[in-house]
């Protein structure tokens, strides 16, 4: 147990005498029962095996900001990074501002935002390596850096950007609760630091001495509903309609009138033109993602095309079932499959802890999509072995690979699907994720055989098929879907009233040339392929063949600035920053400039981490095999 | 959702095995926090913590203080001292003695040469009181030089020449427990939240306990205005017009403390007959606040009962600031608020030592508040010295601002800069270079070799910082609080007092005197010439101080031997009637006509131009710009400019701009916020090559400080790529 100073002032005390019930979300206050094993338990904190003697310690607690009295002095900030030895560019606690009205009517809204410790943790659920536990203790969210492999999926999910992806240690990190100072009945360190009044810490629905709200709504703060997160505001002071963020977010707040809440709207900062920006859209840090969820969709599609299709139509697709043509197709597809999976590894933190993404099989999408795609990938690399082998046992192996491969496929796009509908980023939480991945799972699965065919087989052979103009239908239908869920999110993106609207703006000014060639490209392919398909092709000398290699080109770069796009384009629902800390805006600038060079700048350079194989060995070499047989228990559930 | 802990690490929270708490007094704002710093079992600090039985800040830390266990390893701090002929040479390491000598030599050639005041020496407000009182000592006894100055003038000349012409002395009256006792408080340029953040919380503490109203006046929508129940969006430069039709108001409707003003003052005659002329009509066309707001906040000041006033630079920094501050003291004497419960007029000074060397450096004359134009006080501190009181001079000499312009005019060949930084905190930089390249001697001491000044010294001696040294500082409100050594000096740098004490003995008259480096027994020089003088410290030591966190002063060695412990806090001056420190005990109510001599804008130059603090940073950021955790706040200059003239210049929000005055430019980022007036742009004033290449600093007439915060600017735009090297190559910290 820490130390109390005998001189402690009573602001520093935990002041909760009772509490309620039920949260205002329906949810127990109180965490555990009285005979609960999760009781009485020491929180080894460091080691410590004391056990701390709150009278709330299984109560859910929660910070209280009383934004009337915040005077943006990032005392809680420093208070924070003191005691946590937090380095410049890390922080869990953040003060970020709106303002609004006109000079001398001008008013700033200081919000001082840490974790919120909800009560349905979307960080929790979402973290491939469990590193997050919500502790009956407190209802602390709590996060395992050593744990973390850095992938970053939690900063995705959470809607107030608590959890931090350090760029140096390729780990996340975040606020604990100060569960140290609260075992011996302190409040946090930022709540004993704050120098205007504001910040508090108690039991949660308890209103601290003095105040008299407990809201859950404050402008700039993200809706409740995603995660019912362990935060109350006092806002008694009225604010003007319209409250703008001082960072480059094209965001603002609005209510149209006093008794209705604020929603996020539009802030055209930069106004209407329209740029390329070719190099944020195409160098951005997501530039992984990109190819890992091109490339994956790509080659399912094709595995999903070559084996299936030759079991639907015989016929039309005789050539898949040739010993000279499927062989070699499946080692082009495991070639780009395997590219895409090493730009993803390579892009974490700790790309030698890959093998941590299954532990949360039972609740991640993003465990599940990586079981999904490693089993296809598995079913590839054993179908594409075995069909080099005519021995009956390698065909039985074949067909059981392939069909591992068909079934995990499916599994993996369909939790690539549901990993990227994420309530805390509208631009991504909308069907279109799905329409834009199956559409790309096809199109781009038929461009990979019909290259593929290309490349293998004469064209004289082809040009007496119905391969190719198959094909080409499996492409446009590709592209059908994909224009259609475009237009469809275009139209829902413009009228919404979230940070979607925002991401709408910039797609068409910041990214707006880019956007209109990515339309125009999905046109012109979609048009080359209706026409190539009713077009007679006899010769590669035919002027019509030039057609297919404008339809190629067209794909990829359509494929490129369309799935960059997705990426850089997303505006999550976050807290609003300050002129130069936590705004993204002055990070490019530091980095493009080289500020970023200087620590105390507080911004540091993206990088990429080492694959350490000694460190992954000397795990191998430190647990048995009954550790792994356990540890795989554990993810399924055991105990 | 609960999730159990099977197979869960153990917890990891950051231990950074603090073995030792160090109690010292924080070395950034005057506010006088106590503070303990955490240093391992290798005696590295690594931590920092507000002492939490300390009346002044109760446990509580700013931004700065809580990372200042970070300064003592910070980039740039210098290791030995360093010495070349010429200015454009490369610098040679140096011995202590070997550097000592040839300053010596050189102070003695330049003043046989060009006479004994042709040496400058330039202090601060940084250093521990023993320090001061010792440089006073070598300065007034030994070198005996009178272009002897602190750079408190550029921060508290104004308020120590006002509280001088209307009480007969220095010494704030008031303390922070005021705020619990007071109905009515006026800040005037002050903003606590982001200068004083501590004091900003007693007083938040204050009102929450007991509201009473809080009135703003500043040109910018501060968190303190923004959080005021009145907000006057004074004009720049026109304080001493409010005060005087607040006066008139006051008088008018015979809300005067006509008792006090009997027993307590001279001059009620001139004033009144002076705010005669400016009547709230007339006054509200100079200073844009309304008749009846101005009406208004008479009356609530005037009915309040007790009422105080607090200032800063809004009001010491400016053309009027020593009549700012004789306005403020004017309207609390009229309604009888000096040393009351409550009742105030309370200069909130900026250094963590600005006090002490108002009262022990001799800057302004001799030690303990003595004049050097008294005679008396020259034989007694002759005496006590052992200097013929003849060697000293019978008037102040030069202050820090006509120092610089008697360098320019070669009236002034050497000069000594004592941990300051004029080349970012004097106004107009272009000027203040031409004026350094003109000195034969150039002396730089200060903890960072990084300073700008360095680069027109000739000598740089390393000194050590704040806690690598022990003694006191004095606080706003009259509190000795005691630093106490956490690590030794860095590398080869020596204490100021080390440094001082070398000097002298390297004059004749120097080893003739005692130089103690027993920092006790320099205190004890000092207690012993407190005795009987308003700045009565004779009952202190340093063990007592660090006891008590901090003692204010007068705690006379009369109350200790009567066993009279130092009261915890709400110690004032001027209590009794008739205590004031002119010969008849009375205060001077002085009038104060209104001349407008500031830089206004023109066509020409639209803007006025307006500076100040940000919390996160001090002074001239040669320690908070290299601490992360500070410095990422703001780590490039900004301006504020109101987003209807940004949108009329064409200026976007976050690019940068170039400003330009009739002395220089500057490139700084913009930021659109209706924070300022549609004719005002705010930067802060920490950066160097920035605002005070822009600054005109016309100075005022008793107190010769810079007016920083009136001057005109106009703004032209910028390559964006250019402007982003030029800062980028601006920022070494």
């Amino acid at each position: 147990m820490i130390e109390v100073n005998k001189d402690e002032q009573k602001y520093a005390f935990l002041w909760d005498k009772e509490s309620q019930q039920k949260n205002r979300y329906g949810d127990n206050i109180e965490l555990t029962q009285e005979d609960n094993a999760l009781r009485n338990i020491s929180l080894n904190i460091n080691g410590d095996l004391g056990i701390g003697e709150n009278p709330n310690r299984y109560k859910q607690h929660g910070f209280y900001l009383n934004a009337d009295n915040c005077i943006g002095c990032h005392a809680c900030e420093a208070a924070c990074s003191e005691k946590n030895d937090n380095p410049a560019h890390i922080a869990f606690r953040s003060v970020g501002y709106v303002e609004g009205g006109t000079y001398p009517d001008y008013q700033r809204i200081n919000i001082s935002m840490a974790c919120n410790h909800c009560d349905d943790p979307v960080c929790l659920t979402g973290c491939p390596t469990r590193a997050y536990t919500k502790f009956a203790e407190y209802g602390a969210v709590l996060q395992d850096p050593d744990i973390c492999f850095g992938c970053g999926y939690c900063t995705w999910v959470c809607p107030y950007n608590a959890p931090q992806l350090d760029p140096v240690k390729g780990e996340v990190t975040k606020c604990n609760m100060c569960v140290d100072r609260l075992e011996v009945g302190l409040k946090p360190s930022c709540v004993a630091a704050c120098l205007g009044n504001a910040l508090d810490f108690g039991v949660i629905e308890n209103v601290p001495e003095n105040r008299e709200q407990s809201q859950a709504e404050i402008p700039g703060f993200p809706t409740t509903e995603i995660t019912h997160p362990n935060i109350r505001f006092q806002q008694t002071k009225g604010s003007h309609h319209e409250m703008t963020r001082t960072d480059s977010m094209p965001v603002k707040y609005h209510r149209e009138d006093t008794q209705k809440p604020f929603k996020p709207v539009v802030d055209e900062k930069s106004g209407r033109k329209k740029y390329w920006n070719f190099k944020a859209l195409l160098t951005s840090h997501e530039s992984a993602h990109v190819i890992f969820t091109l490339f994956t969709q790509a080659t399912v599609g094709a595995f999903l095309i070559l084996i299936l299709a030759p079991l639907i139509a015989p016929e039309t697709f005789l050539l898949f079932q040739d010993v000279s043509v499927y062989p070699p197709i499946l080692i082009i597809i495991f070639v780009i499959s395997t590219v895409g999976l090493y730009k993803l590894n390579m892009h974490l933190g700790k790309p030698h802890r890959f093998y941590r993404g299954f532990n949360n099989l039972r609740l991640s999408p993003v465990s599940r999509e990586i079981a999904g795609v490693s089993m296809f990938y598995t079913g590839l690399l054993g179908a594409m072995m075995a069909s080099w082998f005519e021995h009956e046992i390698a065909q039985v192996l074949f067909y059981c690979f392939a069909a591992l491969g068909c079934l995990s496929g499916v599994i993996g796009l369909y939790y690539m699907y549901k990993l990227y509908r994420i309530p805390a980023r509208p631009f991504w939480d909308h069907k279109q994720t799905g329409t834009a991945f199956l559409g790309t799972t096809l199109s781009f699965g038929g461009l990979i055989l019909l290259i593929a065919c290309l490349s293998l087989i004469p064209w004289p052979v082809l040009a007496t098929q119905q391969l190719i103009p198959v094909l080409f239908g499996i492409i446009g239908l590709g592209l059908m879907i994909e224009g259609l869920g475009h237009i469809l999110h275009a139209h829902d993106m413009k009228a919404a009233t979230n940070e979607g609207a925002a991401s709408y703006y910039q797609q068409v000014t910041q990214y707006g040339k880019s956007y209109i060639l990515r339309n125009i490209l999905l046109a012109l392919n979609l048009a080359l392929v209706v026409t190539l398909t009713f077009t007679e092709i006899t010769s590669i000398l035919d002027p019509a063949f030039i057609l297919i290699i404008i339809l190629v080109i067209g794909m990829l770069v359509m494929g490129l600035f369309g799935r960059s796009l997705f990426f850089v384009l997303v505006i999550p629902t976050t807290m609003p920053g300050a002129f130069f800390w936590k705004n993204q805006g002055f990070v490019d600038h530091a980095r493009e400039t080289g500020l970023a060079e200087m620590q105390q700048v507080g911004v540091v350079y993206e990088r990429h981490h080492a694959f350490k194989v000694d460190e992954l060995w000397q795990t191998i070499k430190e647990n048995s095999l009954k550790d792994m047989f356990k540890h795989v228990v554990w993810i399924l559930g055991g105990k | 959702m609960l999730f159990g802990r099977n197979k869960k690490n153990p917890i990891k929270i950051a231990d950074k095995g603090i073995v030792k708490w160090n109690y010292s007094t924080c070395g950034y704002c005057s506010t006088g926090c106590a503070i303990e710093i955490g240093t391992n079992k290798d005696g590295k600090p690594v931590g920092a913590r507000g002492v939490a039985d300390a009346d002044v800040n109760r446990g509580k830390l700013c931004v700065k203080g809580i990372f200042e266990h970070e300064v003592f390893e910070s980039t740039g701090r210098g290791t030995t001292p360093l010495m070349r002929n010429n200015i454009q040479d490369e610098y040679q390491e140096a011995q202590w003695d070997d550097a000592l000598g040839t300053m010596a030599s050189e102070i003695k050639r330049i003043q046989d040469t060009y006479g004994r005041d042709a040496f400058a020496i330039v202090s601060t407000g940084q250093i521990l009181t023993e320090g001061f009182y010792t440089l006073g000592k070598l300065a007034r006894g030994v070198i005996g030089t009178n272009n002897y100055d602190g750079n408190t003038t550029l921060c508290m000349a104004s308020a120590v020449s006002g509280y001088k012409r209307s009480f007969g002395s220095d010494g704030p009256p008031g303390c922070y427990e005021d705020f619990e006792h007071t109905n009515c408080l006026i800040a005037w340029g002050s903003n606590l939240p982001e200068q004083h953040p501590i004091i900003y919380w007693r007083f938040k503490e204050a009102q929450e306990k007991r509201h009473f109203p809080l009135i703003v006046i500043d040109p910018r929508v501060t968190m303190l205005a923004q959080n005021a129940d009145m907000h006057l969006a004074i004009t720049p430069g026109t304080d001493v017009v409010l005060m005087n039709a607040l006066m008139h108001v006051i008088l008018d409707e015979g809300l005067e403390d006509q008792d006090y003003i009997k027993a307590n003052t001279n001059g009620f005659e001139a004033l009144s007959a002076e705010v005669r002329n400016y009547d709230p009509t007339t006054a509200a066309g100079i200073c844009g606040i309304d008749e009846d707001t101005i009406r208004h906040v008479a009356r609530l000041y005037a009915n309040a009962g007790v009422a105080m006033n607090i200032w800063t630079m809004g009001i010491n920094q400016s053309t009027h600031g020593s009549d700012g501050v004789v306005g403020i003291n004017n309207l609390s004497l009229l309604t009888g608020n000096v040393g009351k419960k409550g009742g105030t007029s309370l200069s909130i000074t900026g250094q963590c030592n600005a006090m002490g060397t108002r009262e022990w450096s001799s800057c302004s004359g001799l030690p303990g508040y003595r004049l050097l134009e008294n005679a008396q006080d020259r034989e007694d501190i002759g005496k006590y010295w052992g200097v013929d009181p003849e060697f000293f001079p019978k008037t102040r000499g030069l202050t820090q601002t006509d120092i610089f312009p008697a360098i320019e005019t070669g009236k002034i060949k050497g000069l000594w800069l004592v941990g300051t930084n004029p080349m970012t905190s004097m106004p107009n930089t272009a000027r203040i270079r031409k004026t350094l390249e003109k000195l034969e001697l150039c002396v730089v001491q200060d903890s960072y070799l990084d300073v700008e000044t360095t680069e027109y010294a000739h000598i740089y001696l390393p000194t050590a910082i704040w806690a690598e040294k022990e003694g006191v500082f004095t606080n706003t409100e009259r509190r000795v609080n005691i630093i106490r050594k956490v690590k030794e000096p860095y590398a080869q740098s020596k204490t100021d007092l080390h440094i001082f004490n070398g000097l002298a003995k390297q004059f004749e008259q120097g080893r003739k005197m005692t130089f103690s480096d027993n920092f006790d027994e320099v205190f004890d020089e000092m207690r012993e010439l407190s005795k009987g003088r308003l700045v009565d410290i004779s009952g202190m030591t340093h063990d007592l101080i660090e006891q008590h966190r901090g003692i204010q002063w007068p705690y006379t060695e009369e109350q200790a031997n009567k066993g009279e412990a130092p009261v915890q806090g709400g110690k004032r001056l001027y209590t009794e009637d008739a205590t004031f420190r002119f010969a008849d005990g009375k205060a001077k109510l002085i009038p104060l006509p209104f001349i407008d001599n500031n830089e206004r804008p023109d066509p020409e130059y639209p803007f006025w131009l307006n500076s100040g603090r940000l919390v996160e940073h001090f002074h001239s950021r040669t320690r908070t710009g290299k601490i992360g955790n500070n410095n990422k706040y703001s780590p490039t200059p900004f301006m504020e400019i109101n987003p209807d003239a940004a949108m009329e210049q064409g200026i976007q929000h976050q690019s940068y701009v170039r400003l330009v005055s009739r002395r220089g430019d500057a490139v700084v980022m913009a930021m659109l916020t209706h924070r300022v007036p549609r004719n005002m742009v705010f930067i802060p004033f920490h950066f160097f090559d920035c605002v005070n290449r822009l600054t005109l600093g016309l100075l005022d007439p008793y107190s010769r400080q810079p007016a920083f915060k009136q001057s005109a600017v106009r703004i032209e735009s910028v390559n964006q790529a250019e402007a982003a090297q030029l800062n980028k190559e601006s920022r070494t910290f």
